[in-house]
């Protein structure tokens, strides 16, 4: 090994390529068949003539009254609710570890994260036996009285209400995590600069904490619209026919049709909502691999 | 900085959040021992039953322990590649840097059902079969990108010196890895198997598409199972254990986390705070 430094340097740089082919293979290449099939260039169907043809894509965005690209925006819609509600809910919670529960911020974080850790599969399913029509929270009501035995609460569980309930409650602690990141790295100076030139709790907090946790709150904000974008477990266990998500129409494509092509359409489609989010929101999300960590602190 | 009444009531928050989001845990582990055989009030009584049919049911347990052989092979896989893209974005110099990064997170945001499908249709068309295997790798390379946010800051927070001295002392480049960086990256190596286990054994869209028939994964079987209530109590029980396990690795890596900050302390007790709330955001 008698290379010179620069030249073994440059060597370990090619230790990057093995992950970056394995994740092309396994990603890029499903991807890329994704889009073949969504133009009809390949098809499941043995023996069927393959061309070039954007009928499906027609179809689907300008078609009209196209139930899929309703159903596209109808989930757009759940999603985004969702996601700015956790994103009120979460920064509360991230502004008392920070600012509140100085000293035990990390142990009571992590109280919040505990949830979050635990599969995800299980707690969806705890909360439909919650919801369910004969669950805890109906069972509650009738041993105690408070409605008559086999009257169920029907909105509680199939409806968009649960749906949005269990998406809203999976997310909260995901959500609050790059928040307290941000109010962490916050300069407290500038909040002790604030109230000793006589701004009031309230106003420091309006025009200093406020504005400079901005960052946090678009990448929680980020953090749960891209995952729940593509959604489909929860409407599965805990949403109705009326409440079902995009996610779950691509599963149903591929699943119980045997047009695949049509369902590629769909599937390119979620794809493509990803990368204009990130593309719109990336620089707020801190996975910046670049930067050394010594930097950072 | 908050007066005393907007401290209280955050409390009050904070603690309503925190029951709110063990709510469901707790449900599924009082119904793992209510004797009742539907989960619905009121209490009918303790038993363990549920857990010793569990464990007799080798439908449940086999689905188990594939998920779990699945969960060990995509870890291994996920961990070994994360070493090497950390090594490789750790040089001075990477050719094509900004593409090798926006590929190694690609699968962060990609999102799971789309992957699925597209796996599908490309297995299909190599005329492969449904297997195991395919779900591991599929498993692998979603997990990656936590396997190298977890040692990427672990390896840049060592001292090069060390490598250089071992490398002056006239070890091989595979020696110095060998006996000095592996050796201080295993707690890094530790929590990216234990993170890339977890999303493996929990992940559904990708399993769904690729078991063979009548070899269902863990989340499959749940799934399935969720709607039978003759196994619901069953599911509940181990679904009862895998939270505990779960609850207990993160409740272990705190204490390990104190143990380190202790050790540390006083040297750059900022710096760590910072890194530690990294951890966790990588976790």
């Amino acid at each position: 090994m008698s290379r010179s430094t620069s030249r073994r340097i440059g060597g370990q740089g090619l230790w990057v390529w093995p992950p970056v082919a394995f994740v092309l293979v396994l990603v890029v290449v499903p991807l890329v068949y994704i889009a073949l099939f969504s133009v009809g260039l390949r098809s499941n169907i043995p023996g069927t003539k393959t061309a070039f043809d954007l009928s499906n894509w027609k179809d689907f965005l300008f078609g009209e009254n196209n139930p899929f690209r309703n159903l596209f925006w109808h989930s757009l819609l759940i999603t985004v609710l969702v996601s700015v509600a956790v994103t009120i809910a979460a920064y509360p919670l991230a502004y008392f570890l920070s600012f509140v529960a100085r000293k035990n911020r990390y142990t009571l974080l992590l109280l919040v994260l505990a949830p979050f850790f635990t599969s995800f599969l299980l707690r969806v399913i705890a909360w439909q036996i919650i919801l369910n029509e004969n669950g805890v929270v109906n069972s509650f009501l009738w041993w105690a009285h408070l409605r008559p035995q086999g009257d169920s609460v029907t909105w509680l569980i199939y409806s968009n209400f649960s749906v949005a309930l269990v998406l809203f409650y999976s997310w909260i602690p995901f959500v609050a995590l790059p928040m307290f990141v941000v109010m962490e790295n916050m300069d407290r100076r500038l909040l002790e600069a604030a109230e000793d030139l006589g701004a009031s709790r309230f106003t420091s907090f309006l025009k200093v904490t406020l504005p400079l946790s901005i960052p946090g709150i678009i990448a929680g904000f980020v953090f749960v619209l891209i995952p729940t974008t593509g959604e489909f477990i929860t409407p599965l266990l805990v949403g109705g026919p009326e409440s079902q998500l995009f996610g779950n129409q691509i599963q149903s494509f591929f699943s119980d049709s045997p047009d695949w092509n049509y369902g590629s359409v769909l599937a390119m489609t979620l794809i493509l909502l990803v990368l204009i989010l990130m593309l719109v929101f990336g620089r707020f999300l801190s996975a910046d691999l670049r930067r050394p960590a010594a930097e950072v602190s | 900085m908050t007066g005393r009444l907007g401290s209280s009531l955050l409390w009050i928050y904070f603690v309503l959040m925190v029951a709110f989001l063990f709510l469901p845990l707790a449900v599924l582990v009082l119904f793992a021992f209510n004797s009742g055989t539907t989960p619905t009030l009121p209490i009918q009584g303790f038993t363990t039953k549920w857990f010793t049919d569990a464990f007799s049911n080798t439908d449940l347990t086999s689905a188990l322990l594939r998920s779990a052989a699945i969960g060990v092979l995509a870890s291994v896989v996920a961990t070994a590649l994360g070493i090497m893209a950390a090594i490789g974005l750790n040089a001075k110099r990477v050719p094509g840097e900004p593409v090798a990064i926006g590929a190694l997170l690609l699968p962060l945001v990609v999102p799971y059902i789309s992957l699925a499908v597209g796996m599908l249709i490309l297995l299909q068309a190599l005329h492969f079969k449904n297997a195991l295997w395919e779900i591991a790798l599929g498993h692998a390379v979603i997990a990656l990108p936590f396997a190298l946010l977890v040692i990427l800051p672990r390896l840049r927070s060592l001292d090069g010196s060390l490598n250089e001295a071992a490398r002056d002392l006239g070890a091989s480049d595979f020696a110095a890895f060998r006996l000095v960086t592996f050796p201080l990256l295993l707690p890094a190596l530790l929590s990216s198997f234990i993170i890339c286990f977890s999303t493996s054994f929990d992940e559904f869209a990708i399993a769904s598409f690729l078991y063979p028939s009548g070899q269902p994964t863990y989340p499959v079987f749940l799934y399935g199972g969720a709607r039978s209530p003759a196994i619901l109590p069953q599911l509940i029980a181990i679904g009862t254990l895998v939270i505990a396990i779960s609850l207990l690795i993160v409740g272990l890596s705190e204490l390990g986390r104190r143990w380190a900050e202790r050790r540390i302390e006083g040297r750059t007790s900022a710096s760590v705070d910072v890194s530690s709330a990294d951890t966790l955001a990588t976790t």
